[in-house]
């Protein structure tokens, strides 16, 4: 199996720590970063697979760093999974041009599955 | 007797006596009593006097003559006539009373006495006839009359102060609600405005009443919207009742305002008035998002570490060995099932947020309807080994809906089933086709509903009062799968008997309910 390249981002640690847990299970490598003002540098020099972005976060909100991804021709090709427990979050995602949307909380299989889905369907 | 002489009385008679005894028979036939009295004599007594007084007064010709009239008033001697008719014989006038008189056996009858003087040469006065009338009769109508003229004043009194007190009540009424309240006449000319309105509009009466509604302060109810609803709306649709309208007024600010409007149809001096109570939702508004917010907030973060707790559980539930003993397993198991719930609960929490700022949002996609219902029901049996479910029937139908506000509504229908059935392990699932639409019930042979409950049930936060304690809850399930099925178009009812058993069941129209049964 080919080892991806997967950046989480999320402002809460909890969740951070679980889903790096959970995601390493899948064997590729997981990178985690808390403050969503460093994801577009991190992008740019790690090049991810696949980016797993809340949407509630302090300076920079998931739906404007999305926003920036899809604009940046470098870039808006990435998959981006959101991943919310916010109520709208599914129609903020979407908007914003997100590959895929998970509610929190989630179910294992499925943020497994939609990682899998997502990095099979990317090729750089 | 010189009239006599002078030929006045010469009648038919033969002699002066014939004719004499003629005038006497002619005052017997009268039917006025008529007495004279002897002016000459002390105290003027009674000298003749006819059969028609006799009968009057019920005293014989014998019990009369040589007496003072004054008899006939036996004790009752306090009247003014008696004083107009002792003035008039002093005075030597003649003069007409109603006098109260007494007959023979003590009845009272009422007199009309015509008095009247006779004089002779020198101006004396010789004699007073007096002719009497019975007018009892007409005496008593005319009491009869004045008492009942009397009542009915009386009774037009008390009318006219029950309708000036109703009249009060209602102004009081008008003037004590709290929501603003206008009388228009059919061409919305103001013609009262409620203490509610004027202190909410800031205006005063002098301002409001007698001006044209539009042009109230300075044009500022000159509203395209409440034109709409006057002009367009209400001569069709009367009345008409929580009518939105929004504004920005220039002194008082932005007001969101819920306005009710009736015309008067009834024949009479009301008729095309307008009534338009205004209920100001500015701030409720306010509030309602506010809380809308807070739960939302709220929500969010309660989400946040339940995330992480089952994101983390679901990974030890992979990562335990083989070899790790069934104790270690189903305790790991059963703290999913109550994270689960917790998480459950949270969603319901937001649900009734959501439902009660409208804000319900629906993701319609096609599925299979029969297919949806079956997998939730068998997830259903997974965690809920105590109970059997039988699902019989099928609708062979593709429904155009929510799928997971629908999965939501039979979860909850089941587990209501298992929860209020503790005793009965059999619960039956019916799934059918009827007219456009598909049908499902879910009957249990548990506790039963009584009538009264069942108008509730829908509501939110309700709870049947006696199994509060046994079955803990929050009451907003079934408020939550009346709303879901209500915005896909369908109906939620429930038929019981208490001790029984009951069965929920709800209808959702084929298609989504825009291909009108297509």
């Amino acid at each position: 199996m080919e080892i991806k390249k997967i950046l989480v981002c999320d402002d809460d640690e909890g969740i951070l720590d679980m889903l790096a847990l959970i995601l390493e299970e899948t064997g590729h490598e997981i990178l985690v970063e808390r403050n969503s003002l460093n994801v577009l540098s991190i992008i740019e020099a790690q090049s991810p697979d696949l980016i797993l972005l809340d949407l509630w976060m302090p300076v920079i909100s998931g739906d404007q760093l999305l926003k920036s991804i899809r604009s940046n021709p470098r870039m808006h090709n990435l998959p981006v999974i959101v991943i919310s427990a916010s109520r709208d979050g599914r129609k903020i995602a979407e908007h914003a041009g997100a590959s895929a949307y998970i509610a929190k909380p989630f179910d294992y299989q499925e943020l497994i599955d939609t990682v899998e889905t997502c990095l099979g369907s990317y090729a750089k | 007797m010189n009239t006599f002489k002078n030929g006045k009385f010469n009648l038919s008679g033969e002699s002066l006596t014939d004719n004499f005894e003629l005038l006497t028979k002619a005052l017997d036939a009268s039917i006025s009593g008529i007495i004279i009295t002897d002016n000459n004599q002390p105290d003027n007594p009674i000298v003749y006097c006819n059969k028609a007084f006799e009968l009057i007064s019920g005293y014989q010709r014998s019990e009369i003559i040589g007496h003072n009239c004054r008899f006939l008033q036996k004790d009752d001697r306090a009247q003014a006539a008696r004083q107009e008719i002792s003035d008039c014989v002093k005075n030597g006038m003649e003069c007409r009373v109603e006098i109260r008189n007494y007959r023979k056996n003590g009845d009272l009858f009422w007199n009309e006495l015509y008095m009247s003087p006779v004089k002779d040469k020198s101006g004396q006065i010789t004699h007073f006839i007096g002719v009497q009338n019975d007018i009892t009769t007409r005496k008593k109508a005319e009491q009869d009359l004045r008492q009942q003229k009397d009542l009915m004043e009386k009774k037009i009194d008390e009318r006219t102060a029950e309708l000036r007190d109703s009249e009060a009540f209602l102004s009081s009424i008008i003037q004590t609600v709290r929501e603003s309240l206008l009388v228009l006449d059919p061409q919305f000319n103001v013609l009262s405005a409620n203490d509610h309105f004027l202190k909410t509009f800031k205006v005063t009466a002098e301002e409001t009443v007698g001006k044209h509604l539009y042009e109230l302060g300075n044009h500022q109810w000159d509203i395209p919207q409440l034109k709409e609803l006057l002009m367009k709306i209400l001569p069709t649709n009367n009345p008409v009742v929580d009518f939105e309208v929004e504004h920005d007024f220039p002194h008082i600010g932005r007001k969101l305002m819920l306005l009710n409007a009736y015309r008067v149809e009834l024949e009479g001096q009301y008729k095309d008035q307008i009534l338009l109570a205004i209920e100001d939702i500015t701030d409720r508004r306010e509030i309602e998002r506010r809380k809308d917010d807070f739960l939302s907030i709220a929500s969010h973060e309660l989400k946040t570490p339940l995330t992480t707790i089952k994101g983390y559980i679901q990974a030890l539930q992979r990562m335990v060995s083989t070899e790790a003993g069934d104790r270690f397993r189903t305790t790991l198991d059963k703290v999913a099932v109550y994270v689960e719930r917790l998480n459950n609960l949270i969603a319901e929490l937001l649900d009734v947020s959501r439902i009660q700022s409208g804000n319900i949002e629906l993701h319609k996609t096609f599925f299979n309807f029969d297919a949806m219902v079956g997998e939730t029901i068998d997830a259903m049996q997974i965690s809920t080994p105590s109970h059997h479910f039988a699902l019989k029937g099928s609708t062979k139908a593709l429904i155009e809906g929510d799928e997971s506000h629908l999965i939501q509504v039979i979860n909850n229908l089941l587990s209501n089933a298992v929860k209020y059935s503790p005793e009965s392990k059999e619960i039956f699932i019916h799934l059918s086709r009827v007219s456009e639409y598909v049908k499902v019930s879910v009957t249990d042979y548990g506790l039963g509903i009584s009538p009264e409950d069942q108008k509730k049930v829908f509501e939110r936060f309700f709870r049947v009062g006696d199994v509060q304690e046994r079955f803990p809850g929050m009451g907003i399930g079934l408020y939550i799968c009346d709303q879901i099925i209500k915005n896909h178009k369908g109906t939620l009812w429930v038929e019981s008997n208490k001790g029984e058993g009951s069965t929920f069941s709800f209808t959702l129209p084929i298609g989504g309910g825009n291909t009108n049964g297509n």
